[in-house]
């Protein structure tokens, strides 16, 4: 039989962590040329607590979509309110991959990104307020509901309200009831704000 | 239906979109099969080639446009896409016609307007309206 | 007997949260299967109602109580040939691609995680020894970890139950294992030689630094039981570990639509698998 052993040798190579590992040697790497390096100095900078402001400036930049994610994930590590104001920049973006990365990253910080959320659900662009909501999806707040019932109830825009109650099917109690039916009388003659609104009334009511 | 059944691969994160379409294009004779994002709609049109692709363009993990780049290097070229944006400037417009989408359409979509597209790309009659 | 119900509506909504955060999507048929599971998990859990289970499922802060229930929906055991047709992907489809762009003479390397006791592995040793021609011209190495030393050292020992190699043809089970005393069988010397067992915890970048340079990773029911952030942790310790243009397979019901955009689907006949891009 070909099967063969070797002794197991650590392979990472000088070009990959050629610079010290301290922050500022971490910070000049995450500017090399070879995106392997970057993505461990993304990686290895997440031990550092003041590291969020450089990895937001280079994920604004970030051609590699690897690196991308390796700094998503380090800033979610880190989720300082930093790091939500970064991501909250990402929510701008030109670019639909950034935006739904900060999104995703944004649901896994429920504690810094409450404070905000207020904000976000009252910037003046609906597609801002849209994001906001995707964020809700998975947040795992308590004001979860809250939020959501007050965009029903008072965002003039109809696509936020759509995002919004998709989610309320999910985590709608007896408080969304009369918020969803003021929708539906809000927006008579859409059929989708219908389905969805009835569609999470029957599952509040349904409800033991 | 004396033709074989059209299959549609709606795509879209939001649940109550993709039963909302599911609905409308089931209650027209469509086969409908649904996916939450761009990953796993690829891997179900790999699978089984669809008909027409249903595309919500902000989706997590890999977004509409994704989507969109890698099946028409992938396959089925030819394939007819319908993107699905809740934004309605034209840079999201132009991005999902170079991405490979045959068309745009802007949410919420009323019942007549999606079956009237679909019929229109899928060449069947009565789609123009 | 127990006086929780589940509706037919609770049904359909966790239906939809289970498929988003996990990929499985249960048909209706599969409802009295379901409704058992969530009636035993809301028991265990203390919780009064479906709504009150649901709540707390879907904003417990640790996710745990998500584990234990995918945990109860999911079938996890391990056998010989489980998922074969991956087996049959690995040497009809991968390993061509993989040889086409190696020097001959080089090693080609696989990861199989999480070991368990051993049967993953050395299926994968048992088929590419029964099944591909290219083990005559190509050195293999087959390395296997998982993070609990007392399984790998059951899975080194090599000896299973009449449970674990039901699924083996005979030809195979008779010219590679013998029975022991006790009515086990157990695996020939040869393949338990063929296997490196090594102790990795995939969280611990200490752990996962060295493994690097493999052509091919089997990771099958495992990340399915992380929550979000440690299945993409997961996810990059793997993207470090292939080659440009290597391979991972998840189990059938995983998809790497849950967890991470930086592989490219690739459809062979036998199976979907995952491919690291090459460097551009």
């Amino acid at each position: 039989m070909a099967f063969v052993k070797r002794s197991q040798t650590t392979t990472v190579g000088q070009d990959e962590r050629g610079y010290s590992r301290d922050f500022e040697g971490l910070c000049a790497e995450l500017e090399a040329p070879n995106p392997t390096a970057r993505r461990w100095a993304a990686r290895d900078l997440a031990a550092h607590p003041g590291a969020a402001q450089v990895l937001i400036a280079r994920l604004e930049v970030e051609p590699d979509a690897a690196v991308r994610e390796a700094i998503m994930i380090s800033l979610t590590e880190i989720g300082d309110a930093v790091t939500v104001q970064g991501l909250v920049k990402c929510l701008r973006s030109e670019d639909a991959s950034l935006r739904n990365e900060a999104i995703e990253a944004m649901k896994h910080l429920p504690d810094t990104v409450a404070p905000v959320m207020a904000g976000l659900l009252a910037d003046p662009e609906p597609d801002i307020r849209i994001f906001a909501v995707n964020v809700l999806e998975s947040l795992r707040h308590p004001d979860v509901e809250q939020w959501l019932i007050e965009v029903i109830s008072e965002d003039a825009h109809i696509n936020v309200c759509a995002t919004a109650v998709d989610l309320l099917g999910e985590v709608g109690t007896e408080a969304a009831v009369g918020p969803l039916e003021a929708l539906k009388r809000r927006f008579p003659a859409e059929p989708y704000i219908e389905f969805a609104a009835d569609l999470a009334l029957r599952r509040i009511r349904d409800e033991g | 239906m004396s033709t074989p059944q059209k299959r549609i691969l709606v795509v879209d994160d939001a649940a109550t979109v993709r039963m909302y379409h599911r609905s409308i294009l089931e209650g027209a004779g469509f086969e409908v099969t649904e996916a939450i994002n761009g990953i796993e709609a690829l891997e179900k049109a790999l699978t089984r080639p669809f008909d027409l692709y249903l595309v919500d363009i902000n989706m997590p993990k890999q977004d509409g446009y994704a989507f969109l780049r890698e099946l028409r290097k992938q396959d089925i070229p030819q394939t007819p896409a319908i993107m699905i944006s809740t934004e309605s400037e034209s840079r999201d417009r132009s991005l999902a016609y170079v991405a490979g989408a045959n068309l745009y359409l802007v949410k919420p979509i009323k019942p007549h307007e999606l079956l009237a597209n679909c019929r229109l790309l899928l060449g069947l009659a009565g789609g123009a309206e | 007997m127990s006086k929780l119900t589940i509706s037919e509506e609770d049904f359909r909504k966790f239906r939809e949260f289970f498929y988003r955060k996990t990929g499985i999507q249960f048909d209706g048929g599969k409802r009295y299967f379901v409704d058992k599971r969530l009636i035993e998990r809301i028991e265990a859990t203390g919780s009064e109602s479906f709504r009150s289970y649901f709540t707390m499922l879907r904003f417990q802060a640790s996710g745990e109580e998500l584990q234990a229930l995918t945990n109860a929906m999911t079938v996890n055991e391990t056998y010989f040939f489980r998922e074969e047709y991956q087996f049959e992907c690995l040497v009809n489809s991968i390993l061509p691609e993989i040889v086409k762009t190696k020097k001959p003479g080089s090693t080609i390397r696989i990861w199989s995680i999480p070991s368990s006791s051993g049967e993953e592995p050395y299926s994968i040793a048992l088929y590419l020894t029964e099944f591909w021609k290219g083990i005559d011209s190509w050195d293999v190495e087959l390395i296997s970890s998982d993070i609990d030393t007392d399984i790998l050292n059951k899975a080194r020992n090599g000896k299973y139950s009449q449970r674990s190699i039901q699924h083996l043809p005979k030809d195979l089970l008779q010219r590679h294992f013998h029975k022991t005393g006790d009515g086990d069988y157990q695996i020939s010397d040869d393949f338990r030689a063929a296997v490196e067992f090594t102790r990795v915890n995939l969280a611990e970048p200490a752990d996962t630094r060295p493994y690097r340079g493999f052509d091919v990773i089997f990771c099958r029911n495992l990340l399915i039981y992380f929550d979000d952030l440690s299945r993409q942790k997961a996810a990059e310790v793997f993207f470090d570990a292939l080659n440009p243009g290597g391979f991972i397979c998840l189990g059938h019901s995983e998809s790497m639509s849950r967890i991470t955009s930086l592989f490219r689907v690739r459809k062979f006949p036998e199976a979907i698998v995952y491919q690291k891009p090459e460097a551009r």
